[in-house]
């Protein structure tokens, strides 16, 4: 089992290694643009531009630049800085990461307790009214782009411009730290709207697994012995759990690396909108740190997951 | 000075000679009528030319909620409205202007500058008694002016327009940080500027920029030694505020924290006696970030609230429509103009540069910006607030065939069309258009107005939008990447004078390989010539007339296409008394407002 | 993009006995009892109508939107804003309104329905090539070939391919890269999908070759002498056919669901070309006041991207009876 492990992570390692330098060749292959250029752009001199690019290093060899900037990142955690505003990439991230968790793990937990409640109970009342409404909004959700659910959501309830005037507006995020209440209200939106997708999707997941499992032998014969028919559901909902939770640890993995979207819309100052940001800026630095944040959040997720899914099911070990 | 969102302008003097009030006086609005400034409509809103300076109420805390963060606060390479509003009160250059006035008054200075008859020395006495704020706390001399200036060429600091007005001062072209020549300091509170050239009057009347605010040189030089120069993050203030910064001085992280907030607190070493500001306010917390239709609504339904950008259009409508005495008009903002290639490609034919003039529908064009409460046809070069502008033609411009009809003409483009060499009236050579265009908006909505036009006249397009700084910085500012067109370039004055207005954008002599603010590369011999005699013009009046006359010859080469002078609209909340500045599109200055 | 990864990844990662073929031989052929079983999915069935009419509106574009007497999609009209410049909404003239520049919404949507559908299927339909290739080729020769591909699609699934996506399209945005391959617009739209989502393909390919591989009919065909090539291709595929249909049909609204994505945050089509993401990004600033050209446009991309969903379920009980409806 700990070979697996450790064979697990360092090719998690690698892979991180070889997304780091994708990225690096990608962004500087196709550069949005020339630092240098934007930022001495306020400036017409020339020989002021070729100062800024050996002031940010960008003049010398490419594999050089690689080399440094690996070096930094995996020996002393230093990301760089940014080319705008001067500041640290690693502070940059570390000041915009509290937004995104914060919009991750909220809607992490509506997915699992929405996705699986609505899931189990469509399951359970099978081709009822409810069941076929659960099922059918979720399929309109799944289907709905969530940028455009946000925008829905801010036009209906936005305290600022919505008709009726219910949640904080677009803009409105701060720290939790700093005013919890106001923290909780102005995600309440964002964390529907980043949720519905996979909620959705989780309950349709968890509807048709729950379904499968209950028509197991297993479950005829735990019913026959006359046990309760909570425990049996409950015997039902632990098998049929599997899955889901794969796809769970995939998924935050994945979104930790995706918010831009919903950021953008609710105007949260995450990770994801700094990457956007910097990208069209061509703000390398920062545009490496947190392509690499995302990639890290991906790999380790995966990671976990292949891990709990080795524990499972053994044959997994020996691939 | 070339603006990414909107741009600086310092709407100034019409004056035929610097006669400057000895103390900015609560005088209501002079000496605007030649530029033009009068004559534009503001809707019958509230405007920075009819506004009261005094009367406000003592005390309370302004928030300010602004989209846009700043793009620098060091005074040395501040180069944009939303960084002004700030900088100007933080830092007391050596002259400043009034909020309504287009005449300068002495800031630092104690009077107005004084140029020999050779014009080729500026020299000008400092107030005494101002002091640094905290940690500084020292009085201002002569030498920090003389800092202030010498920095501009370090090249951490890159100040973006030391070259162009004070490149003429003694040792300044070879610069590069240190002591300059020509800027000597004979006593603690006089300053002289030995120019190389007979350029006074130009230098005269920079010195209202912020490169000119005293920066303490044993406070900001271990600063200005890191690539780039961290001083805005420790920088001390001349002003009646000052960003909020710790005990040792350290700004960011408090008085501004990037992306987030900015905060003004008073400055304790400020005394009223030195400065003709009267400085209401005790607190502006400024708030970055949101949307700007949201951002409007706040302002509108707020309070102690105002917005100090331009507003999204839609607020803009709801302001005018309901909420009248909270919104205010400011013309002279600058311009926005179509810049197409006159040295490769199908746009170095002057002809079919006055076809797309004459075919383009600049109405239209400003009914997207939000219709005729803020934006007025542009019909040449010169806008409205600039000395020079009624020389050229006024609101009207040049009668020619291809600028009578705003409405665009079609008859007139064809003609034109035909003149270039197609018979049919519509291009057929094979070059397919580069369009580099803004995707904000909504300059986004002008560059399609501009493809769809182009397609009209014949033409292929490759359409494309993309962020301003991109724009500028990869596209439209680089000459080697041959851009046909730029449908979304934008200038402003850096003060007024006409030649900040045409010089660096249509001189052939300003043409770089990088940064180029001649963005159609225009670079006819006669016109160059012509803005070489008149930059060294000191008479006033001369001089405004040989810009115009250079205006004149612009138009008709039809260097660029304009299409709009920009009126700024500006927003304040219910129990603001704004007081707007006309010289920096009518935002609100934070040394002059109250609350009711 | 990120919700569709459950959808593909099927509960135990891939393997084949959920699809229910093989095992009995059945009376009648695998492919006549789908169609039975399909054509008694009438929510499937409307969806592939549907779908068939969005596909025909779609390419006969023109056709449709002057018989319905609107303008073209491009044809700007300032005369339908107000003089704030604020668009004018819903009427009879323009049922869903008019844009910024006054151009009708309802044309810009029909003719929006190309760009979706094009970079939607052809995008899938690149992606699903190179997945079946790869998959198959992992799957079936197993070893270091194996190893090989299943870790570069590694590489591939750990790249957030949005912000990858907004970078390529960011800097190919003027006058395109790799000397013109990479043009803006549509086709690095879909060159992006093809290079996020090939490996989701990718991995369920191999998985079911995988399966496939130890099946008797491979087996026999092998004992008969037959070549590597043969085998993959008279027995494997035609098996792979119907699951990879499957996916690919539920793959189609992701990857449409990610150009409106793309176009949402400004790299995607380029102006005056219609797409329903832009459309919504045009919208944002204005939405509160005018609403009908933020809402109709989302609302098309819902549609177009449900009916896919519900054919595709529908495809995929169509094909495995065993499945709990």
């Amino acid at each position: 089992m700990t070979a697996y492990i450790v064979r697990r992570v360092l090719w998690g390692i690698a892979l991180l290694v070889i997304v780091c330098a994708l990225t690096f060749v990608l962004f500087r292959v196709f550069p949005t643009a020339n630092p240098a250029q934007l930022r001495a752009g306020r400036s017409p001199q020339p020989k002021v531009i070729h100062e800024i690019e050996r002031v940010l290093g960008l003049n010398k060899s490419l594999s050089t630049q690689f080399f440094d900037y690996v070096k930094n990142v995996f020996l002393h955690f230093n990301l760089g800085y940014s080319y705008y505003s001067d500041e640290s990439v690693r502070s940059l991230i570390s000041e915009r990461l509290p937004a995104t968790i914060s919009l991750t793990l909220g809607a992490g937990v509506l997915w699992i307790v929405g996705g699986l409640g609505v899931g189990i109970l469509s399951a359970l009342r099978r081709h009822s009214l409810l069941d076929r409404l659960a099922m059918g909004g979720a399929l309109v959700l799944v289907s709905a782009p969530e940028f455009w659910l946000g925008l829905i959501a801010l036009f209906l309830f936005a305290q600022d411009i919505g008709q009726w005037r219910i949640f904080p507006g677009a803009g409105s995020y701060v720290g939790i730290t700093s005013d919890p209440w106001q923290w909780f209200t102005s995600m309440i939106m964002p964390w529907f709207v980043l949720a519905s997708g996979s909620a959705a999707v989780f309950a349709r997941l968890m509807r048709g697994s729950l379904i499968e499992t209950m028509g197991e032998d297993y479950i005829r014969t735990a019913r026959a012995k006359g046990l309760a028919e909570r425990r049996v559901v409950r015997h039902g909902v632990r098998s049929a759990i599997n899955p889901i939770v794969t796809l769970f640890g995939l998924e935050i993995g994945t979104l930790l690396g995706g918010t831009v979207l919903i950021e953008t819309v609710f105007n949260i100052p995450g990770v994801g909108r700094l990457a956007y940001d910097s990208i069209t800026t061509a703000d390398f630095s920062v545009i490496q740190g947190t392509v690499l944040l995302a990639a890290m959040f991906i790999i380790v997720a995966n990671i976990v997951v292949d891990i709990a899914y080795a524990y499972l099911d053994p044959r997994v070990r020996y691939s | 000075m070339r603006s990414i969102r909107v741009p600086a302008a310092t709407a100034l003097a019409m004056t035929l000679v610097l006669a400057l009030a000895a103390c900015g006086s609560s005088s209501s609005g002079s000496g605007n009528s030649g530029s033009g400034a009068s004559a534009v409509s503001t809707g019958g809103f509230q405007s920075p030319t009819t506004q009261a300076l005094t009367g406000g109420k003592r005390g309370g805390t302004l928030v300010v909620l602004n989209e846009s963060d700043f793009e620098s606060l060091d005074p040395g390479v501040a180069y944009y409205n939303v960084d002004y509003e700030v900088v100007f009160a933080t830092q007391r250059p050596l002259y400043s202007q009034e909020p309504n006035s287009v005449e300068p008054s002495p800031d630092m200075a104690s009077g107005a500058p004084e140029v020999s008859s050779d014009e080729k020395t500026v020299t000008v006495h400092l107030r005494e008694g101002v002091h640094f704020s905290p940690p500084v706390n020292r009085e201002v001399t002569s030498e920090d002016v003389a800092y202030a200036i010498e920095r501009g060429a370090n090249e951490n600091v890159a100040n973006p327009y030391f070259q162009s007005y004070f490149g003429s001062v003694e040792g300044a072209e070879k610069a590069s940080g240190g002591p300059i020549k020509g800027i000597e300091t004979p006593n603690k509170h006089t300053i002289v500027l030995h120019l190389s050239e007979p350029k006074a009057q130009l230098v005269a009347h920079a010195l209202v920029l912020p490169l000119t605010a005293a920066v303490p040189r044993e406070y900001a030089q271990r600063f200005d030694k890191n690539k780039p120069s961290d001083y805005a993050n420790y920088q001390v203030a001349t002003g009646p505020y000052m960003l909020e910064n710790d005990a040792a001085g350290k700004v960011l992280g408090t008085g501004y924290i990037p992306g987030k907030s900015a905060t003004l607190v008073r400055n304790p070493n400020w005394s009223p006696k030195t400065d003709f500001r009267p400085a209401y306010l005790n607190e502006i917390d400024i708030k970055l970030g949101g949307t700007k239709a949201v951002i409007g609504r706040q302002v509108l339904e707020g309070t102690n609230v105002v917005e100090n950008e331009l507003p999204a259009q839609s607020i803009v409508k709801l302001a005018a429509e309901r909420y009248k005495s909270q919104l205010e008009i400011s013309p002279g903002a600058g311009t926005h103009y179509i810049a197409v290639n006159n040295k490769v490609g199908p746009f170095s034919n002057v002809d079919v540069r006055k076809a797309l003039w004459a075919a383009l529908d600049r109405t239209a064009m400003n009914k997207a910006r939000g219709g005729a409460l803020v934006a007025d046809v542009m019909t040449h070069f010169l806008y409205p607030t600039i000395p020079g502008f009624n020389q050229a033609g006024g609101l009207a411009g040049l009668k020619v065939d291809y600028n009578e009809h705003p409405e665009g003409d079609a008859a007139v483009a064809e003609k034109y069309m035909k003149l270039a060499g197609y018979p049919s009236g519509k291009y057929t050579g094979g070059h397919t258009l580069v369009v580099v265009g803004d995707r904000g908006n909504p300059l986004e909505q002008d560059a399609e107005i501009v493809n769809q036009t182009l397609k009209s006249l014949g033409f292929t397009t490759k359409f494309t939008l993309v962020e301003p700084n991109v724009m500028y910085g990869k596209y439209c500012g680089v000459p080697k990447e041959e851009i046909d067109v730029c449908p979304s370039v934008a200038w402003g004055a850096d003060f007024p004078d006409p030649q900040t207005v045409l010089d660096n954008t249509f001189n052939g002599k300003s043409i770089v390989s990088t940064g180029n603010n001649n963005w159609g590369q225009t670079n006819d011999p006669k016109i160059n010539a012509a803005m070489t005699a008149a930059e060294t013009i000191n008479d006033q009046a001369a001089r405004e007339a040989a810009w115009a006359k250079i205006d004149d010859e612009l138009v008709q080469d039809a260097a660029a296409i304009p299409f709009d002078w920009d009126k700024q609209a500006n927003i304040e909340g219910s129990a603001v008394r704004g007081v707007g500045d006309l010289w920096d599109s009518g935002e609100w200055d934070y040394n002059y407002s109250s609350l009711k | 993009m990120s919700a569709g990864a459950a959808e593909l990844l099927p509960p135990g990662g891939g393997g084949f006995e959920f699809l229910g073929l093989g095992g009995d031989i059945a009376a009648r052929s695998p492919l006549q009892l789908f169609w039975r079983r399909l054509r008694q999915d009438r929510i499937a069935l409307a969806s592939l109508a549907f779908l068939v009419l969005l596909i025909a509106v779609a390419i006969a574009a023109p056709l449709v939107v002057s018989l319905l007497g609107l303008p073209g999609p491009d044809v700007q009209n300032l005369n339908l804003t107000d003089s704030f410049g604020s668009p004018l909404g819903p009427s009879l003239a323009h049922p869903f309104g008019v844009d910024q520049l006054g151009e009708d919404v309802m044309s810009r949507i029909i003719y929006g329905a190309r760009v979706s559908l094009e970079v939607g299927i052809l995008g899938t339909a690149i992606a699903t090539a190179i997945g079946v290739v790869f998959g198959t080729l992992a799957g079936f020769y197993g070893g270091w070939v194996d190893t090989l591909l299943a870790r570069t699609m590694d590489v591939f699934l750990s790249i957030p391919i949005l912000l990858l996506g907004l970078g390529v399209a960011a800097a190919c945005s003027v006058r395109g890269c790799a000397a013109g391959l990479i043009q803006p617009g549509l086709s690095v739209i879909i060159f992006l999908i093809a290079v996020a989502t090939w490996p989701y393909m990718g991995r369920i390919v191999r998985g079911l070759v995988l399966s496939l591989r130890e099946r008797e009919f491979v087996q026999a065909s092998r004992a008969l002498g037959a070549s590597d090539a043969r085998i993959m291709f008279r027995e494997i595929l035609p098996n792979l056919a119907a699951p990879v249909i499957v996916y690919a049909t539920l793959q189609v609204p992701l990857n449409i669901l990610f150009e409106a994505g793309l176009s949402y945050l400004g790299i995607g089509v380029r102006p005056p070309t219609a797409s329903w993401g832009q459309m919504i990004a045009a919208a944002t600033p204005i939405f509160n006041t005018a609403w009908w050209y933020m809402v109709f446009p989302g609302a098309a991309l819902l549609l177009t991207v449900l009916a896919f969903n519900l054919l595709g379920d529908g495809l995929r009980d169509a094909l495995n009876p065993r499945s709990a409806r």
